[in-house]
């Protein structure tokens, strides 16, 4: 359920943010893939002092995802290749979304495709359910083969599978985009134009290790995403870059394990952040980084978390609203 | 059967005892004032990196009671030594107790415990819990060296007959611990295995050939280490629907899965699907992985 922006106390910072139509009291998303439907953590952490979860991306098709071994610790990251496992929208309809009803904080479905058809069809059928609260388009898979990815990496597939997305739902709708590109600023404006209400930056980054004793990938994919410390540099740039080219709200994500780090994000420019492979360090890193952030407001005399938005970033174009 | 679940949750412990049976392998003695309900043999803890920065690190339980329990720990990369690195005194932060474990009773009354290096750290639970049934048990156990075979006494002290096997023959048998345990010939009731993968593939075989049940205790990288990731999956069975079959333990919030065809040597056009190490597991019946 969308928890409302209610401010409890008036002496303390507004945390709240609004994407699309979507309020958010925390401006904490929990990155796709990582965080299962939210109940895998429910036993660590309170999930009322999340923003919201983003759910694990699902596929027209239901999908095995890629053979093991899925991930191999890397130094401060880790490289991931699930592949996209899910049981196919029609399975998760009738079985899974109806026990995301209960969640005390936002949830927002992922969808991800092979084709723009596919975006329409899945985004359609997921977004009219009422226990999803926003939809996220996953255009940026770097783990199934090129075809997930080529969305985010090709302006003209960016543009048509937001497009579609946007022709049907009301919902929220935040389109995540790859680091794998020469120019995200400009995918970016292509998913604004297109209907975006929001942007998840960065997914992420393509990489491989190399097991030296068996000569051969670690990963049984090959390839995979780099996420963790290892790509926050990258991220804070891309949401540096897109903040200057967008109006719409950024969900900065890539490595953020502490306050300080997602407060480069806000300062760059991102609204909201997401933290993935941070819940995998420390599982109570999200509510460490809403109370460093409220600290750090506070410390400032601040009120608004929306008022250091692009602090960091001179050419900052977006809406501090 | 299902089992009653002990409540996980985020615990801090302060390290209490320190010692090294041998080079590179540390058992840490942790006081973990939080832990109150007793922790299952073959349950695991994901422990937070006291620096922050990397994932934390999936380690068995060795010991434990209340308020205290023990992890055995074999450095093989950053995050093992920063862990054996600690010292008396400081604080560490752990998920615990995580994943189904071992299931004591559906292992009849003669059990064979098979252990391939670090794999000793699950079953020392396991040999307590076999003996407090009145049922019998021998420890087959097996490392590289001689000076790796750690913590046999600890079995031994229970009753357990330990027969070792080491990859240059400097103590027992001279091979790998599934040879050692295949040559033996013994008729055991069930089979507890626990060991890197291709120990425990073989383990399967000869578990399969002799008809004794297997429950093996699986390793894969892990990332979240609670069922979040799917980044810790194995292959096996499952029905048409792609439900998994003949799980240990108590299956929680299983979302739906797809299903995948495999076809094997023995077998022919197998259905499977991919479940989690840390939640469905990290114990299963050898017969049901499709690996
Ligand atoms: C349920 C479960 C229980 C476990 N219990 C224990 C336990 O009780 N005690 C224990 O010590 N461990 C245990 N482990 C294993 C432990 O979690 C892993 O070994 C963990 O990955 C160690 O982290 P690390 O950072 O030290 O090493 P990592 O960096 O994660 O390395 C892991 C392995 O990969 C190898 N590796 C890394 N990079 C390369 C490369 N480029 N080429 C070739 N090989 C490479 C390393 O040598 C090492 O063998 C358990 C695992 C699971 C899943
Ligand atoms: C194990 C794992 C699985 C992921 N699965 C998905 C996914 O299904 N869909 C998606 O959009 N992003 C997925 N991601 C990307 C994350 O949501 C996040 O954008 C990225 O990891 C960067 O943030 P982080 O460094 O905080 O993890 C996955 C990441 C990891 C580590
Ligand atoms: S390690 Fe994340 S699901 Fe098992």
């Amino acid at each position: 359920m969308v928890n409302g922006a209610v401010r409890v106390d008036p002496t303390e910072p507004d945390l709240s943010v609004r994407i699309g139509r979507l309020e958010l009291r925390y401006p904490t998303l929990m990155g796709s893939g990582c965080y299962g439907s939210g109940e895998e953590y429910a036993p660590f952490i309170d999930l009322s002092l999340l923003g919201g979860v983003v759910l694990k991306s699902v596929t027209r098709l239901p999908r095995l995802g890629n053979d093991p071994p899925r991930l191999a610790a890397v130094p401060s990251g880790m490289l991931n290749a699930i592949g996209l496992q899910n049981p196919g929208i029609d399975a998760y309809l009738e079985r899974d979304v109806a026990k995301f009803a209960d969640r005390p904080c936002a949830v927002i479905g992922s969808v991800a495709g092979f084709s723009v058809d596919d975006y329409a069809y899945v985004t359609k059928r997921l977004a009219a359910r009422d226990e999803i609260d926003a939809v996220e388009l996953n255009i940026s898979c770097p783990n199934v083969g090129t075809e997930g990815e080529t969305f985010a990496c090709d302006p003209e597939l960016a543009e048509a599978a937001t497009r579609a997305a946007r022709a049907v739902t009301g919902k929220t709708l935040i389109v995540k985009l790859s680091p794998n590109v020469t120019d995200i600023a400009r995918i970016a404006r292509i998913a604004e134009d297109a209907g975006a209400d929001a942007l998840a930056v960065i997914n992420t980054v393509r990489g491989m290790a190399i097991d030296v004793e068996r000569q051969r990938p670690r990963l049984g994919n090959g390839s995979g995403g780099l996420s963790g410390a290892a790509i926050r540099p990258i991220a804070v740039l891309a949401v540096y870059e897109v903040a200057q080219a967008v109006r719409i709200p950024i969900v900065g994500q890539g490595g953020i394990e502490t306050a300080r780090d997602a407060l480069e994000f806000f300062l760059a420019g991102a609204s909201a952040v997401g933290i993935g492979t941070g819940n995998f360090t420390d599982a109570q890193a999200p509510v460490k980084v809403v109370a460093g952030v409220r600290d750090y407001l506070i410390a400032r005399g601040k009120t608004r978390l929306r008022d250091i938005v692009g602090a960091a970033n001179p050419a900052f174009a977006g809406v501090r609203a | 059967m299902p089992l009653a679940q002990t409540a996980s949750s985020v615990h801090a412990a302060v390290v209490v005892d320190r010692r090294e049976p041998a080079p590179g392998i540390v058992v840490l003695g942790l006081r973990v004032p939080s832990l109150e309900e007793s922790v299952r043999p073959g349950q695991f803890a994901m422990v937070a990196m006291p620096s922050g920065e990397q994932a934390a690190v999936a380690l068995a339980i060795y010991e434990a009671g209340a308020q205290h329990l023990s992890l055995m720990i074999v450095v093989v990369g950053t995050r093992t030594a920063a862990l054996a690195n600690l010292a008396i005194g400081e604080r560490i932060e752990m998920l615990a107790p995580l994943g189904n474990g071992f299931e004591a009773e559906t292992l009849g009354d003669d059990v064979a415990l098979v252990a391939g290096g670090v794999g000793i750290a699950s079953l020392l639970l396991l040999a307590a819990a076999v003996v407090r049934r009145g049922a019998r048990a021998c420890l087959y156990y097996g490392a590289r060296a001689a000076g790796a075979l750690v913590e046999s006494d600890r079995f031994a002290r229970l009753g357990i007959e330990v027969s070792n096997a080491t990859d240059d023959g400097s103590r027992g048998y001279r091979g790998f611990v599934t040879e050692l345990f295949a040559a033996e010939g013994r008729r055991h009731s069930g089979i507890a295995g626990c060991g890197p993968t291709p120990m425990l593939r073989r383990l399967a075989e000869v578990a399969s050939q002799r008809r004794i049940p297997a429950q093996l205790s699986l390793e894969e990288p892990f990332g979240c280490g609670v069922g979040a990731c799917w980044g810790c999956v194995i292959p096996h069975a499952a029905d048409e629907n792609g439900a998994p079959q003949n799980l240990i333990g108590a299956t929680r919030n299983l979302p739906s899965l797809a299903v995948g065809h495999r076809r094997t040597t023995q077998r022919k056009d197998e259905r499977f699907t991919y479940v989690r190490v840390c939640r469905e597991g990290p114990v299963f019946w050898s017969e049901e992985l499709r690996w």
